[in-house]
């Protein structure tokens, strides 16, 4: 893969501040060529329908990517996303069936949900003294349990197009590209210069670099580290919504398995999986990629599985790359 | 510091691993059992237990409550019990549970045919009847599959009501779920056998695999239209399929241009029927296919025969047992459309 070589490339670009890191412009190269083959050896990729498609299956996992972004960067990470998801969409689908909620306030429901679900994680990582991996491990239980119990056994049926604006409809769309990806790109934007030009971004940095060096530098670490998470929680309640769409069916299984196509996405974007590098424009990246290849292997008529077979490469090259960039830190 | 953040690390790495083995097997012990009828305790009651591929849908529901009817006319123990997650493990450890629980007979619907069977095998070992139903297991010792209708039967129903909308020609793609499932494979066999037979003109382009996931179902769906700007027909195979291709072609827009049938539940469908997106859904009378589940189980326990006697014909008159291969099978598909899908609560 083409991402092999990105310590290389920052040696070069170190000038150019950084703007784009070494992965990044990896990534970057990588889509290009990905997207130029296709749009060539097909006739079908290049199309808006197709693009269309592409952009919003990748959205949610884009959207909650950028929240998880930050909370791996303070050394942490959010596993419960996927039935955070679940309880969004249960709660929002129930409500705007049964009691008829228009978007503006079944929004603002589907948010204060995944709120709350991230305030919960944030409060017990920052407090708790348990690993993240562990807390949000009990709470992807636990949140799966409360939406099977919101379910009650059924799934839900028959929700309407309230959020038809946010599907993968016609009607969600501007200028031929989802809405729900324009959300995306606006908010990895405002997340981008955020983590890069504001000091409490900077601190999330600070956090997964050492902990206790920032915390003797005047970080206040816990809030920061409940900052992340519940950032995080509003963003899957925002995917949830989304992933609700122009509606018809939400599923007991919504949801199941969200947590590793995020958590795969931020990884092939470059972000360490050990904390203290990243950025969502990796992120993006990442789940444009995961998309492009998911995407293409159905537009090829190639076998179903062999998505995940690329995924996997990705994953363990993205991984690589970064243990080898952090050897060589550690040897200088 | 380095150190301890490596060490991390791999303690991070091994969690993951571990999460990625167990996230698939979490159980739903929290509802299940809904015993009805005989006393509870006696321990004469037979115990009919039934576990379905994965509890809460709509589709297993409707077995359940067919079972728990059945339940109160014949005075049987009905249990259900089933795992959240369509997945081989967590459908192993509720099988060996109830092997614990001593029932007089017990019915699956296996995830994975070919991994139940030596299970089924212990079972059997501890003088538990043991059975299939819904999806068979072949391999097993099982001494009766509760077939709801003929590979044939679904195939040829779902290639028929497709076709007739397509005007008997035209390309069609599929969009299939569990790559391994058994039955949907076999629907899937007869499917090209009889479109390459009977429909010469018409031609399956793909066939893919969405899992159990309607999203990617209807995301997939939409990558079949665009691969093939001149696919007219989708069949979606399962009942989270059938709805998804139907939600594709509404928002592609594409309704009148490409039609959907597929395998779905009556009330998911709908909205879909409803607005010309799915032509028609392919099943059976689920809740039949749950009384006649229940009722051999108490044939079984007894020591009675499997054809159908008098009292079941009552309730589903069109079950007939094959001895040659044990089969018993619930009668003809049923093909639902805006027509008579009011008719059935699920």
């Amino acid at each position: 893969m083409a991402a092999a070589n990105p310590g290389i490339a920052t040696r070069r670009r170190r000038p150019v501040a950084r703007a784009v890191e070494g992965q990044e412009l990896a990534l970057i190269i990588v889509l290009a060529a990905l997207w130029l083959i296709l749009s060539i050896s097909t006739d079908t990729f290049l199309t808006s329908s197709n693009l269309s498609n592409l952009l919003y299956s990748v959205a949610p996992i884009a959207i909650i990517g950028i929240g998880m972004t930050a909370v791996i960067v303070t050394g942490g990470i959010d596993v419960s996303v996927g039935s955070g998801a679940a309880v969004v969409m249960v709660v929002v689908a129930k409500a705007i069936r049964d009691s008829g909620l228009p978007l503006a306030p079944a929004l603002a429901l589907g948010l204060a949900v995944g709120l709350v679900l991230g305030v919960i994680n944030g409060v017990l990582v920052a407090y708790g003294g348990i690993h993240p991996i562990i807390v949000t491990f009990g709470t992807l239980n636990l949140y799966r349990f409360l939406a099977l119990r919101l379910f009650e056994n059924k799934q839900v049926t028959g929700v309407p197009d309230t959020f038809s604006v946010l599907g993968g409809g016609k009607s969600g769309e501007t200028l031929g590209v989802p809405n729900a990806w324009w959300l995306a790109l606006v908010l990895a934007a405002v997340m981008w210069s955020y983590m890069r030009y504001w000091a409490t971004g900077r601190h999330w940095y600070a956090l997964g670099n050492d902990a206790a060096a920032a915390r003797l530098a005047g970080i206040r670490v816990k809030s920061r580290t409940i900052a992340a998470y519940a950032l995080t929680g509003l963003f899957v309640g925002l995917a949830g919504i989304v992933l609700i769409g122009s509606g018809g069916l939400v599923q007991q299984n919504a949801g199941t398995g969200l947590e590793l196509r995020v958590i795969a996405a931020v990884v092939i974007g470059g972000t360490s999986i050990l904390g203290g590098r990243g950025s969502v424009l990796g992120t993006l990246l990442g789940a444009l990629l995961v998309g492009t290849v998911t995407s293409a292997i159905t537009l090829l008529g190639w076998r179903s599985e062999l998505t995940e077979l690329f995924i996997g490469v990705f994953i363990l090259v993205a991984v690589g790359v970064d243990l080898v960039r952090e050897r060589r830190r550690r040897a200088r | 510091m380095m150190r301890s953040k490596r060490a991390t690390g791999v303690v991070v790495a091994g969690i993951a691993g571990a999460l990625l083995v167990s996230g698939c097997s979490k159980k739903a012990d929290d509802t299940a059992t809904s015993g009805s009828t005989a006393s509870g305790s006696s321990s004469q009651a037979v115990s009919v237990a039934f576990v379905p591929k994965l509890q809460g849908i709509p589709y297993f529901e409707a077995m359940n409550t067919g079972g728990q009817e059945a339940a109160t006319d014949l005075g049987l123990k009905w249990i259900y019990k089933g795992s959240t997650t369509a997945d081989p493990g967590a459908q192993t450890d509720i099988v060996k549970s109830l092997i614990q629980q001593k029932v007089s007979a017990l019915f699956v619907a296996p995830n994975d045919p070919d991994s139940m069977a030596p299970v089924l095998g212990d079972a059997k070992a501890k003088g538990i009847h043991i059975a299939t139903s819904d999806t068979d297991a072949p391999n097993s010792d099982r001494e009766v599959f509760v077939n709801q209708a003929t590979a044939e039967g679904i195939g040829q129903a779902i290639s028929d009501a497709l076709l007739e909308k397509m005007g008997g020609k035209g390309k069609l793609a599929i969009v299939s779920c569990g790559q391994t499932a058994a039955n949907l494979n076999s629907w899937i066999d007869v499917e090209k056998k009889y479109i390459a037979q009977k429909y010469p003109d018409a031609q399956i382009v793909s066939t893919v695999y969405a899992g159990e996931d309607e999203a990617k179902a209807v995301s997939m769906a939409k990558d079949l239209m665009n691969a093939h700007p001149d696919l007219t027909g989708l069949i979606g195979e399962c009942t989270s399929s059938a709805p998804g291709v139907a939600k594709a072609v509404r928002e592609a827009g594409k309704i009148g241009k490409v039609f959907t049938v597929g395998l779905g539940t009556p009330q998911a469908m709908k909205p879909y029927l409803t607005d010309g997106s799915s032509s028609a859904a392919i099943l059976w009378d689920v809740q039949k296919l749950g009384y006649l589940t229940a009722w051999a189980g108490k044939q079984l326990a007894d020591g009675g025969s499997l054809a159908p006697d008098a009292k079941l014909k009552a309730k589903v008159p069109d079950a007939t047992y094959d001895d040659a291969t044990k089969v018993l099978l619930l009668g003809p598909a049923l093909r639902i459309t805006t027509e008579n899908v009011d008719q059935f609560q699920y």
